[in-house]
Order: structure tokens, then C-alpha cells, then sequence
């Protein structure tokens, strides 16, 4: 009886301390979220929400030419981006983790730091590197060469910046994810015969899958719903989906429109991390149910 | 196994440039803002005239100073409670260990997962429509607030995990309050995981557009500001912003690290 009240008291010591933030993001960010989900069955009139029933704000998107090729360019805009932070972070966060002895938590927060200085900031400083006045190009017409289209205004100029922005995410989750790993299980896979990549592909990365997930949901989540890069950096064709998004938001004043492209923006980012963690071995993960240091 | 050992070195070598050439594409562009916030002829740079007119049209902008106090407000009265939240969450749950111990994590870092786009939007609606109030500080304060609860909780989360909770099993056992045993065990310990907390959430508030915009309406910050000239095409006075600021971004991270080194010698470590 005792030790069932001790354990009745702790239970509410952990909830009155981690309630009240609890609470505020429920009130303040899922209630909210919430709201948008109710009007984008809405109707919109002269800058008020009508409580009208309609499925047609999902319908407009959906049969909208123009919707639909945003839609899928954000798509495979996120899905490249998200994958190629993955391929060049996976080496990156692995040598930092297995080499960089003392001086790891320095050449992590290095990578990070730029994230801290503001997304406008670092996509003007790409602006002055990419871009037809660019240090690039202008540098390249200086000694006399041919300036490169390719990162004039263009998605690929879009496609790094976004890089640019989110790698910094990718490179923590994975390097995160490896301080926990113990590198004696790869010694112990070659001294068995695995060569080295067959080492890693059967050891290293099933135990380091749950980090590289979330390194994906978090690289992927931000370029779906990016609006500031494509706006400075993918010129007059480079809008994306987050664009018409935000658009909607704006002198239109189509909220109910625009709450039901946030619904899709939310579910399809949902279902991406849905996805990507379904891949998720859970008894080659080496997860235990426990937190580190228990 | 010569030849392991080859690919080895060859492997690590590739490793070691491909670090280098990310450090390089992360802090070239903000190395070379800072060079263009100085000199005269920012199209190409080369050879420097060096001026310091971008600061002095920065300071001259009309609504610089607004934006400056608006911003540094965000940022302030977003870290307090988004600081105060996290850390009363993370000792709860470490402390005491529960049944919604996951789920309770899981709700802590979901904010992370959802865009700041749809934050702001999210938000607009809800206070424009549902609670009568746009175009106030406060609601941009709040929206951010639910973000960076998330980000401060993974801060401390990640430093508090190594703590040894019987440090406080013993005082109490000496007869120590609850209160005393906060104050006088577990604080003095886990203040740079704090200090950590408020510093990351104040930045990422200070520096907030997408969440802030949508909240904010005609309300000046610097990042909003940003965003308006820069529709006008480049102004070079952003460039000298834009240094002001990894100025001072730099310096609260680099004094983090030190506080990093210095608080983990010190973690589990009471000696007298």
C-alpha cells in the first residue's frame, strides 16, 4: 500500500512539473493547427470565414493544373534536398563522431552555429554568392569565362540554398545518434570477416537508423513548407508550393484556400515521416525502451 | 591487410574534406557578407574601398530602432517561458519516472515537426479569428514560445540525462525541503544546461520571420525589416545587419561552448 501511494505521489510530481508546458503547446499550437483544419472546409467572403460545409477548397487544389505542379515541384524539391544532405552528412557526422576526440562537441556546434543566425540572413548571404551578380559568376566573367546559368535564379540555386539552411540538422541528428554507438561492434563485425562496408551497412547503419530518420523528418519537414529561398533565390519561375501557400495569406485574402493547402502540407509531411519511420527495424535498431544514462 | 588499412586512411582522408569543404560552404557566405557590409562597391568587391556608410545608413533606417526593441522583446519574453516550461518538464520527467514519460517527450518535440510556415499561419487564423487578436506582440510571443519550448527541451534533455538524480535522493534524506534541494543541489549544477536553453530559444525568437510575420502585422522587427528592403532588391545596409547580428550570434554560442565545457566538468561532480 505504500509503495503503491509513493509511486501514486511520483507519478504527480512528474505531471504537475511537465503539465504546464504540456498544455501550451496543446493550446497554443495543436489547438490552433486545429482550427485550420476546420476552416478549410470553410468558405472565405470579403476577408470573413463563412461556416459553410464544402469540400471544395480540396477539390480547387486538386483540379487546379497549377496547384498540383507546385505541389509535386516541392515535392521532389524536398525528397532531392533531404536526400542529398543525408548522402554528404552520413561521412561528415561519422568522422566527427569516430575522430574527433575532444574536439567533437566544437566541430558539431560548427556545423550548427549558422542555423542560430536567422534563415533571411543566410539566404541573402547566398544571394551574394549565387545569382547573376553573385561572387560566382561575377568572379567567373572577370577572368573571362561564361557565367553558369545553372545557378542563376534557378531551382538548383533553390535546391542549395535550402541545403545550405537545413544540412546543419542532418549532420547533429546523425552525429547525435552515433555518440551512442559503440564502435567496438564494427571491429568486432571485421574481425568476424565483414568487410568494411558490409560492416557498415549491416552494423553501423541499422543501429543509427532511428537519428538518420530524424534527420530526414527534419530536413524534409522545413523544405516542404519553404517560401523565403525559392522567393530569393529560385527567381521569376522558382516558386513553390510554400509560396502559393503563404500567397493565400496575404492581398487574396483566400484564408479558407489556404487553410486547406496547410492541411495538405501537414499531412503530406506526416506521411513522409510516416513512411521514412515504418523503415525502422526496431530489433536491429538497438532500441531498449530506455534513455541514455539509465 | 595492407590494403584495408589503405582504404582506411583513404576513407578518412575523404572524410576530412568533406568536412572541410561543408565548413566552407556553411561560413563562406556569411564571411563574405561581413567583407561586402565594409567596403563601397558591393557587386564586385574587388579591390576593397573600404566604408563604413552601410552602418551608418543601417542606423539612420526609420524603423531600425523599433525593430531592434521589438525583436530583442520576442526574443526576451519568448525564453522565459519557453526556458521556465522545459526545465520544470525535464526534471519531471527524469526525476520521476512515469508511464507518460514517452508520450510526454514525444509532445515536448512535436513542435519541431511542424513548419514554421504552418505555425504562423496556424496561429494568425486562430488569433484573428477565435481570439480577436492579431497584429500583436503578444501573439507573436506565444506562437514562438510553442517552438521553442521544444527546442530549449531537447537542450536541456540532452545535458540532463547524464544527471545523478541521488544527489538529490541524498540531501533529502539529510533533511533537505524540496525547495533547498532545487536551490542548493540541483540548480548550482544544471544552470549551464539552463543558461543553454534560454540562450538557443532567445536567438531563435529574435531571429524568427515565418512565425513572427503572421502574428505580427505591421509591427517592426529586424528580421521583418530585413524582409521588406530586401523585396526592393539588395541593400547593402542588410549586409552590415546581417553582421550586427552573427556578431552577436556568434559570441552567445562561443560563450555556450565555454559554459558547455566548463558546466559538464562539473556534472555528477560536487566536490567540496
Amino acid at each position: 500500500m505504500a509503495v503503491k501511494q509513493f509511486l501514486h505521489s511520483k507519478d504527480l510530481k512528474a505531471l504537475a512539473l511537465s503539465l504546464p508546458g504540456a498544455l501550451f503547446i496543446i493550446f497554443f499550437l495543436f489547438i490552433p493547427l486545429a482550427t485550420i483544419v476546420v476552416y478549410s472546409f470553410w468558405r472565405t467572403e470579403s476577408y470573413t470565414m463563412i461556416a459553410d460545409w464544402n469540400l471544395n477548397n480540396y477539390l480547387t487544389i486538386l483540379t487546379t493544373k497549377t496547384y498540383l505542379t507546385f505541389l509535386f515541384r516541392s515535392l521532389s524539391m524536398s525528397l532531392a534536398v533531404s536526400f542529398i544532405s543525408l548522402i554528404y552528412s552520413w561521412p561528415v557526422a561519422y568522422y566527427i563522431a569516430k575522430y574527433g576526440g575532444r574536439y567533437r562537441l566544437i566541430l558539431t556546434m560548427l556545423t550548427a552555429a549558422p542555423f542560430f543566425t536567422g534563415i533571411l540572413l543566410r539566404v541573402t548571404a547566398m544571394q551574394q554568392i549565387l545569382g547573376p551578380i553573385g561572387v560566382v559568376n561575377m568572379f567567373l566573367s572577370n577572368i573571362g569565362l561564361k557565367p553558369l546559368h545553372l545557378l542563376m535564379y534557378s531551382h538548383y540555386a533553390t535546391g542549395l540554398g535550402l541545403i545550405y539552411l537545413w544540412i546543419p540538422f542532418m549532420v547533429l541528428a546523425i552525429y547525435l545518434s552515433l555518440l551512442t554507438f559503440d564502435f567496438k561492434l564494427l571491429d568486432a563485425a571485421m574481425i568476424n570477416g565483414a568487410s568494411p562496408l558490409r560492416a557498415f551497412w549491416e552494423v553501423t547503419l541499422p543501429l543509427n537508423w532511428i537519428g538518420t530518420c530524424i534527420g530526414l523528418a527534419l530536413v524534409f519537414i522545413p523544405t516542404f513548407a519553404a517560401t523565403i529561398t525559392p522567393k530569393f533565390l529560385g527567381g521569376v519561375n522558382g516558386a513553390l508550393y510554400g509560396n502559393i501557400l503563404a500567397h493565400q495569406f496575404g492581398s487574396t485574402g483566400t484564408w479558407a484556400l489556404g487553410s486547406a493547402m496547410g492541411v495538405l502540407m501537414f499531412t503530406i509531411s506526416s506521411l513522409f515521416v510516416f513512411i521514412v519511420f515504418k523503415t525502422v527495424n526496431l530489433n536491429r535498431s538497438g532500441y531498449t525502451g530506455k534513455i541514455a544514462g539509465e | 591487410m595492407a590494403s584495408i588499412n589503405h582504404q582506411a586512411s583513404a576513407l578518412k582522408t575523404g572524410q576530412v574534406v568533406l568536412l572541410v569543404l561543408l565548413y566552407i560552404f556553411l561560413y563562406f557566405p556569411l564571411l563574405f557578407i561581413t567583407y561586402d557590409s565594409f567596403v563601397h562597391n558591393i557587386i564586385w568587391p574587388f579591390p576593397p574601398e573600404w566604408t563604413l556608410e552601410w552602418y551608418q545608413k543601417l542606423l539612420g533606417m526609420s524603423d531600425f530602432h523599433a525593430g531592434l526593441k521589438n525583436s530583442f522583446y520576442i526574443g526576451l519574453f519568448t525564453a522565459i517561458p519557453a526556458t521556465l516550461f522545459s526545465t520544470a518538464a525535464v526534471i519531471g520527467l527524469l526525476k520521476y519516472r512515469t508511464r507518460w514519460r514517452g508520450g510526454m517527450i514525444l509532445l515536448y518535440i512535436s513542435p519541431l515537426f511542424v513548419p514554421g510556415l504552418l505555425i504562423g499561419i496556424s496561429t494568425l487564423m486562430f488569433n484573428a479569428n477565435v481570439m480577436g487578436m492579431s497584429g500583436k506582440l503578444i501573439s507573436a510571443i506565444i506562437a514562438n514560445t510553442t517552438e521553442d519550448i521544444a527546442f530549449s527541451f531537447l537542450v536541456i534533455l540532452a545535458q540532463l540525462v547524464r544527471y545523478d538524480w541521488r544527489m538529490d535522493e541524498a540531501a533529502m534524506v539529510f533533511g533537505a525541503t524540496p525547495a533547498q534541494v532545487f536551490w542548493e543541489v540541483t540548480l548550482p549544477t544544471i544552470w549551464p544546461a539552463i543558461l543553454g536553453a534560454f540562450l538557443v530559444s532567445f536567438i531563435l525568437a529574435f531571429n524568427n520571420l515565418e512565425i513572427s510575420y503572421y502574428n505580427l502585422g505591421a509591427i517592426p522587427t529586424l528580421p521583418t525589416i530585413a524582409w521588406g528592403s530586401l523585396r526592393h532588391g539588395i541593400k547593402p545596409e542588410l549586409f552590415a545587419l546581417a553582421t550586427v547580428i552573427n556578431m552577436l550570434v556568434f559570441s552567445a554560442i562561443a560563450g555556450l561552448f565555454f559554459l558547455i565545457q566548463t558546466g559538464m566538468v562539473r556534472f555528477g561532480y560536487r566536490g567540496e
